[in-house]
């Protein structure tokens, strides 16, 4: 059905382009015509909508803002435009001509918020609810749609903590976590709440973006609303207007040199290994003995993997609104090449819109939108020995990334005496060889049947499938590795997976809205049902006899371990209803509730009831507040609310079999079993109750808007795997335990400095979100992460180690303080004894840890300005966090003291004897891994850093032209930078957002956040770019 | 109105279809609901009750067992700080708070052993309720019990007093116990294994790699010796000898598993399985026990694989000069046992370092080997046999088997006369028949030999570090709280405490 459909909106398709070719050529000109001009401030507006009230019938003003349609007397013309206020005009018998003024809106208080489940006028809204057009993120050379949202949403905390193009956004809504379940918030597209990646839907796509963030405004999305929901609804037509835009960009893409990880280079290195033995009496091997012989040799591993590559966007969109029909359609290539080798990502996709009004009483619409994204990255992001840039940046620096021939190495080593404990492959070549690429092939379809029976009733019915196909290809031929320590020749192997998702969901919405006398009400009721599932067929496979052909058959052996095969499924039935009221449109008041149950829940615990409840007042409208000069509008509301977190994994609730557990009798493979987990009858989704206070202010005809809110949620019930003691013969047992309260204030205003010729509006925002963990489960008071606590009493995943209270000064100082037994020495680190016992140690709950920073921030802000002057418009969109800390995991291999691997410049002025103390950072080389291993391997307060920091995300600078042939309506072109400049103190590397062992992705990161091993750098993107109406 | 109805009955269409919509059960594995009902199900339940030995021989039952012991010590390399879960072993300076400690092998052994000890249990709880054949059920009854037995004799050999889970647990509620009196732990081994004895079929009988009515009778014999028990050793032994389904392979080279054959051969009563290959079924013991750094070429020379792979770290289980210096003159086991190889990254003047061999065999991949690891072996149920009738005084029947083994190792029969001299005899003849077998550290404590053995050991350590291959180094030296921890129990390990309320 869906084939026939597909096929009569192509033949429409068709049509509407020669017809709109036709139509731009033409000109208007008939008898009974009334013309006009459509001007502001003595400027004409071109593109503005000229429509005849209560018709299909419209015109555009051209680029000197003139316009003719035909009209009768008694006819309204309503002129509108962008930006500016609607203004409508009769027409009188025997006036033809009329010149007509817009004067600019400074307030979008009329606007139309996209809301759960339907829009509301802003004025109305008494959620906390933020909305984004697209044309406000339109020239942003980016992959991703998080990335555009950067700095512009208040309590929305994104971060980009790897610059692998399309990944790596992590999106926080006020602050939102679960200690394993999912925090990343619902993506609901054109109400389809979907289950594949964000991530591949073509940003030139967005209509608008609304983030709802308190529980008023999430509640009717039940059980998956806690984190917040982002509702993205796709293009449209616009009433009476036929529009063909093609947006246009290309550019590169560079790693800025300011802000990179200062790394010894071959000379310093050579002489900080020349050191290292003189310092320990030891001979100095022959290869360092005079440092001076690397002047100029140096090979910079971590360059060399880099480079400047080229990003393209091209889109073509048709949109019409005539007759009945609305139609758009979106056509969208994007080409991004990455900053380091052989990283590919590419998109192509197609979005056909259409909305069909049958009759006076049924509409009919379907949206279709296949994509195709082509991703290939290589292994650049991990731990040592499995990240290359990692390897990268702790490989020393003498060893030669080319040969005398210019030709990439193959592979270094020093010999053993030099210290060089690791054989490291090129990683030029790693990166170059490795494939590592994902190929995915996404379908998404809206379709809805609407039936309007009587005035103010209207039933909906919509049916929606998302599918989704992915294929991972690994390959890993014998001449590269990601790994350190391998030998090349290496063991060939490869990974194929596919990943084949569909889900599908029907809902029916029966929705009633009237207006008696100043009563203004709507209900909505209805019922859901959504199933998913998910097939994953994966095959392992090693030990080739040819790297040319890594197939699965061609392979020696098939790792049992990395194939299998596995479903994924839940489904969730549920019923909702919502009842909004208001009173001369100032008494504000809705209420609304989700039942949801879902197959994810145990089977004592299926259905979960999500309530809410939300008022508003809006003060400008009474009497005493009415035409004050100075406060245009005022509004204060309040919303409380229950919503739920269900990611808790699929079958959580099930004892499971595990029946992979076999064993060998006689050299025999013999298939055996074991119960791998405890079944939890009653495990149930995260429940946050949630309230919010705000207020909206508009001051000098609204030139001046502020927005405030204030919300504190407690989240119980977080899913958690409570470990157990192991003499169970489990590791833990899945249950709801545990709350958690979340805080915060949001700060908003939106700004009009100056208007007319130059015009300027602001907008910025500010965030505080803070949290506290009151309870974790009966006698559990602390969970850990990797570098981390999290307990009861203290703000979530705290940074957790020994505190350095410096390095042992001389002699007595050691014999006067705490140590640890058989490693402590002058020079070596000194930690606090928190415990007070007189020794250090480290490991079980008694040992002498302590927090020692937060990865979180005290605040976060962003500000956008935009200037339009004549023809040029600039817009420039900042952002920044304040006062979290960093743990520079990476340290440990790049500032391991025994020389092994590269260092980190700052190691140069380390300990080296009680006369010559250095910067107190680093301690004494002397006595090899059993005094210097405590400074790497014992987390401590050494490895964080504050990591504050303030990032010019985008400036864009357009022209728009005016003297333009008639087929061109309009014409801008522009030249956009991102992420143009960081501002911060981290030195630890480039990307102060990174989170590498928490990035949201997968369970279980939320308890490690802010590691930083090294990612995939965020490059600085210049392009210029071209945006035409046709 | 008549559509309204046509919707009302849509809508409770689907409320009525609703239970079955919500109700989706895992498709790609079972679940425990649907699980041990068929006789299939009870043989894969125990076969997986086999599996955590494999983890549990791979490392902490001989770091546990053989390295905190006078026969193998650890190798420093003094780029490695991050060694000292090993290390502590080693040297005796397991670090105690409060009776636990961080050590990770510690932690390892516990929850290794206890993994079997709740699969055992997840197979004895429902199997009399479940009808199926009856010798079939025997037999995996028989294996369950005695796999149960068997960690809870190294669990009390290393805690003494611990959690005695004899029934699965069923969720947060029972996870943990209180900790049981050893002799109430011991007095459940004794029953496991009686109750097992007639259940398991004799070793011909039985597929080869799984427990037997021998194997059974040796563990309950070691269990009576380790308690003393004589003349109950004695008789749960004796058939064992009489069954005439073991004996002595023709060398002693040849007693030993190789990768891929001499498994289970004619002198094995039990023994850890492993296979090579990428079923996750391997081990990489081997590679562990050996000096580091080793080159490529060191290292293919060692096993021949197709990809051999540098080696660097912490050397571990390496001989000692002690266990070196222990074999007699002639003693064939002693070059069946150790070998010596050159380590060129080795710092110094001296590259040569003795290595165990006895487990040595080439195998095709880099650190995955199928070398099956013996645990009982038909030698040791002459030794044991020759303690228990030792001990009661039938001195001259205990030579005799002791003669036995001496005399496969090339060597003369044994001198020593009377109780005293004879159980010197079999106490020295332990450590060498079965050296690396982890075996010493238990013999050691059984007899209250700590002060007599690993005191002397630890001075001698700290007096000539250069001999226990410490390198040639400014500042690598023992370090200064080496031997500070001679006590017999280990303590629990801290991780498992901090989830315990009983410890």
């Amino acid at each position: 059905m869906n084939n026939h459909y597909l096929s009569k909106v192509k033949i429409r398709l068709v049509g509407f382009l020669l017809f709109m070719f036709c139509t731009s050529l033409l000109s208007f000109g008939q008898a009974q015509t009334v013309t006009g001009v459509v001007t502001s401030e003595g400027e004409p507006v071109p593109g503005a909508l000229v429509l005849i009230k209560g018709t299909q019938k419209g015109t555009v003003t051209d680029i000197d803002g003139t316009f003719s349609i035909d009209a009768t007397a008694g006819n309204v013309l309503v002129v509108s435009f962008v930006g500016y206020t609607t203004k409508e005009v009769p027409v009188v018998g025997g006036q033809t001509t009329y010149n007509i003024s817009l004067s600019l809106s400074t307030s979008d208080l009329s606007e139309v918020v996209v809301v759960g489940y339907g829009s509301q006028i802003k004025k109305e809204v008494t959620g906390a609810i933020q909305s984004i057009g697209g044309a406000q993120l339109r020239d942003m050379p980016v992959s991703t749609i998080a990335q555009k949202l950067q700095g512009r949403l208040a309590g929305v905390q994104i971060n980009q903590t790897t610059g692998q193009p399309g990944r790596g956004m992590q999106v926080r809504i006020r602050g939102q976590l679960s200690v394993s379940g999912g925090s990343e918030p619902l993506y609901v597209v054109d109400g389809f709440p979907i289950t594949g990646d964000i991530n591949s839907i073509n940003p030139d796509e967005i209509d608008d973006i609304s983030v709802l963030k308190d529980a008023a405004s999430t509640s009717l999305y039940g059980s998956r609303a806690a984190n917040g929901v982002v509702l993205i609804t796709t293009k449209k037509g616009k009433a009476g207007q036929t529009n063909v835009n093609l947006n246009v960009f290309t550019g590169f893409q560079k790693v800025p040199m300011r802000g990179r990880l200062e790394m010894m280079n071959a000379e310093e290195f050579a002489q900080f290994k020349k050191e290292y033995y003189e310092d320990a009496g030891q001979t100095v091997p022959q290869v360092f003995s005079d440092p001076s012989i690397y002047r100029g040799q140096n090979n910079d591993w971590y360059d060399a993997l880099l480079q400047t590559a080229p990003i393209s966007s091209y889109n073509l969109t048709l949109t019409s609104n005539k007759e009945r029909v609305n139609t758009s359609a979106v056509v969208g290539v994007f080409d991004q090449k990455g900053v380091v080798v052989n990283t590919d990502f590419k998109r192509f996709s197609l979005r056909l819109n259409t909305d069909y009004q049958l009759s006076d009483k049924v509409n009919i619409g379907v949206n279709v939108a296949p994509n195709y994204v082509f991703d290939n990255t290589p292994r650049s992001d991990g731990d040592r020995g499995t990240g290359i840039i990692f390897n990268a940046l702790h490989t020393w620096p003498v060893m030669p990334i080319r040969d005398e021939n210019g030709e990439l190495t193959l592979f270094n080593r020093f010999p053993a005496e030099t210290g060089n404990i690791f054989a490291y492959p090129n990683w030029v070549r790693s990166a170059q060889e490795l494939t590592n690429e994902t190929t995915r092939l996404n379908l998404l379809t809206t379709s809805y049947v609407e039936w309007k029976p009587i005035k103010n009733l209207s039933f909906r019915s919509t049916f929606n499938v998302e599918l989704n196909n992915s294929r991972f290809f690994f390959s890993n031929p014998s001449t590269a590795t990601s790994a350190i320590n391998v030998a090349i020749p290496t063991v060939a192997s490869s990974i194929r997976e596919t990943n084949n998702n569909m889900s599908w969901l029907n809902e029916n919405i029966a929705t009633y809205r009237n207006t008696i006398g100043d009563h203004n009400f709507e209900m909505l009721a209805g019922f859901s049902n959504q199933r998913f599932r998910l097939d994953i067929y994966r095959v392992q496979s090693d030990t080739y006899a040819d790297d040319r052909i890594l197939t699965t058959q061609a392979a020696v052996n098939i790792n049992r371990g990395g194939t299998f095969n596995n479903v994924q499924e839940w489904s969730l039935t549920s019923v909702f209803s919502r009842f909004t009221y208001s009173y001369k449109g100032k008494y504000l008041f809705t209420a609304s509730a989700r039942g949801d149950g879902s197959s994810r829940f145990g089977s004592n615990n299926r259905w979960g009831i999500f309530p809410s409840t939300s008022v508003g007042w809006v003060l400008s409208d009474e009497e005493f507040l009415k035409g004050n000069s100075t406060i245009s509008f005022a509004k204060i509301r309040s919303s409380y609310g229950i919503t739920g977190n269900n990611n808790i994994g699929n079958y959580t609730q099930y004892a499971l079999v595990n029946n992979t557990v076999n064993v060998a009798f006689g050299n025999t493979l013999t298939p055996g079993a074991a119960v791998t987990s405890l079944d939890n009858p009653n495990l149930g989704w995260e429940t946050t109750a949630q309230m919010d206070v705000g207020f909206d202010l508009g001051f000098l005809d609204d030139r001046i808007s502020f927005g405030y809110d204030y919300f504190v949620k407690n989240t119980t019930n977080l899913l958690y795997a409570v470990q157990i003691p192991q003499e169970s013969g489990f590791t833990n047992f899945n249950d709801n335990i545990g709350e958690i309260k979340f805080w915060g204030h949001e700060f908003q205003i939106n700004a009009v400095p100056t208007t007319g010729a130059f015009r300027w509006t602001v907008n910025a925002n500010l965030s505080f979100n803070r949290n506290r963990v009151l309870e974790l489960a009966d006698g559990i008071d602390r969970v850990y992460g990797s570098f981390h606590i999290t307990q009861v009493g203290k703000p979530f995943a705290q940074f957790y180690g020994l505190k350095k209270l410096g390095n042992y000064a001389n002699a007595e100082d050691l014999a006067n303080s705490p140590k640890i037994p058989g490693r402590s020495t002058v020079g070596s680190i000194k930690l606090e004894d928190f415990n007070g016992d007189g020794v250090i140690t480290f490991g079980g709950d008694r040992d002498d840890r302590q927090i020692i920073g937060n990865p979180f921030p005290d605040f976060t802000y962003g500000i956008t300005n935009n200037f339009n002057w004549k023809n040029w418009d600039m817009s420039i969109v900042g952002s920044g966090s304040h006062g979290q800390d960093l743990y520079m995991r990476h340290l440990y291999s790049l500032a391991n003291l025994d020389g092994v691997f590269n260092m980190v410049r700052k190691a140069k002025d380390r300990f080296r004897s009680p006369d010559n103390p250095g910067e107190g950072i680093f301690g004494t080389t002397v006595g090899g891994g059993n005094v210097t291993g405590i400074e790497r391997d014992w987390p401590n307060s050494n490895f964080v850093w504050d990591a504050s920091f303030f990032t010019i995300r985008n400036i864009t600078l357009g022209y728009t032209f005016t003297k333009l042939p008639k087929a061109i309506r309009s014409a801008r072109l522009y030249a956009s930078a991102q992420n143009v400049l960081v501002f911060t103190n981290y030195w630890g590397g480039q990307n102060p957002e990174v989170s590498m062992q928490g990035n949201g992705q997968g369970d279980g990161g939320n308890l490690s956040p802010g590691v930083d091993l090294g990612p995939y750098p965020v490059p600085r993107t210049i392009t210029f770019g071209a945006n035409i109406n046709f | 109105m008549k559509k309204y109805s046509i919707l009302l009955l849509v809508l409770l269409m689907t409320f009525t279809s609703c239970d079955d919509f919500l109700t989706i059960v895992p498709e790609t594995q079972l679940s425990s609901a649907t699980f041990f009902k068929t006789e299939n199900d009870f043989v894969q339940a125990v076969n997986g009750a086999y599996a955590p030995l494999r983890a549990y021989y791979n490392g902490p039952a001989w770091l546990l067992g053989e390295l905190h012991s006078d026969n193998t010590f650890y190798m420093r390399n003094v780029l490695f700080g991050a060694v000292e879960n090993a290390e502590n072993l080693a040297d005796f300076s397991v670090p105690v708070s409060n009776g636990t400690t961080p050590n990770t092998n510690v932690l390892g052994a516990w929850r290794g052993l206890y993994l079997i000890i709740a699969r055992a249990n997840q197979v004895l709880a429902p199997i009399d309720a479940v009808n199926f054949n009856q010798d079939s059920k025997n037999n995996v009854k028989g294996q369950a019990l005695f796999l149960r037995a068997f960690a809870y004799f190294h669990l009390v050999r290393y805690f003494g007093k611990v959690p005695l889970h004899l029934t699965p647990v069923p969720g947060r509620e029972g996870a943990a116990l209180p900790l049981s009196e050893e002799a109430a732990v011991f007095d459940q081994i004794i029953k496991d294994l009686t109750d097992a004895i007639p259940l398991l079929p004799q070793k011909s009988a039985q597929l080869p790699g799984r427990v037997t009515q021998g194997a059974a009778r040796t563990l309950l014999g070691d269990v009576f010796i380790y308690r003393k028990r004589w003349a109950d050793a004695e008789q749960v032994l004796a058939p064992v000898v009489s069954s005439g389904q073991y004996s002595l392979m023709s060398s002693y080279a040849m007693a030993f598993p190789k990768n891929t054959t001499n498994k289970n051969n004619a002198e094995s009563v039990f023994e850890i399985q492993f296979r090579e290959g990428p079923d996750g079924l391997q081990g990489n013991f081997l590679y562990q026990h050996l000096p580091y750094p080793l080159t490529v070429a060191e290292v293919r020379s060692l096993f021949n694989t197709s990809n051999p792979q540098p080696l660097d770290g912490q050397g571990n289980n390496i001989p000692t000069p002690d266990i070196i210096a222990a074999y007699e003159p002639g003693d064939l086991r002693k070059d069946a046992s150790i070998m010596f190889i050159t380590v060129s990254g080795r710092p110094g003047p001296n590259k040569t370092t003795p290595i165990i061999k006895k487990f040595q065999d080439n195998h095709a991949q880099h650190n995955n080997h199928g070398v099956n690891w013996p645990v009982y072996r038909y030698a040791e149920v002459l030794l044991l046999l020759a303690e228990a009738q030792n001990e009661q005084g039938k001195t001259g029947e205990a030579l005799g088997l002791l003669n036995q083994v001496r005399s496969r190792a090339g060597l003369a029969a044994s001198t020593a006369a009377g109780q005293t001299q004879v159980r010197e005899a079999i106490f020295k003849e332990r450590r060498v028949e079965l050296a690396f077998e982890n075996k010493r550290w238990f013999d050691i404590i059984r007899t209250d030999r700590i002060q007599e053995i690993i005191v002397p050991y630890g001075q001698r350590i700290v007096a000539n570090p250069l001999d226990y291959y410490f390198p040639p180094i400014p500042g690598a030296v023992p370090r200064n709280n080496v031997f500070t921890n001679l006590d017999k129990f280990y303590p629990y390990p801290a991780a498992e405490s901090d989830l315990s309320p009983f410890f």
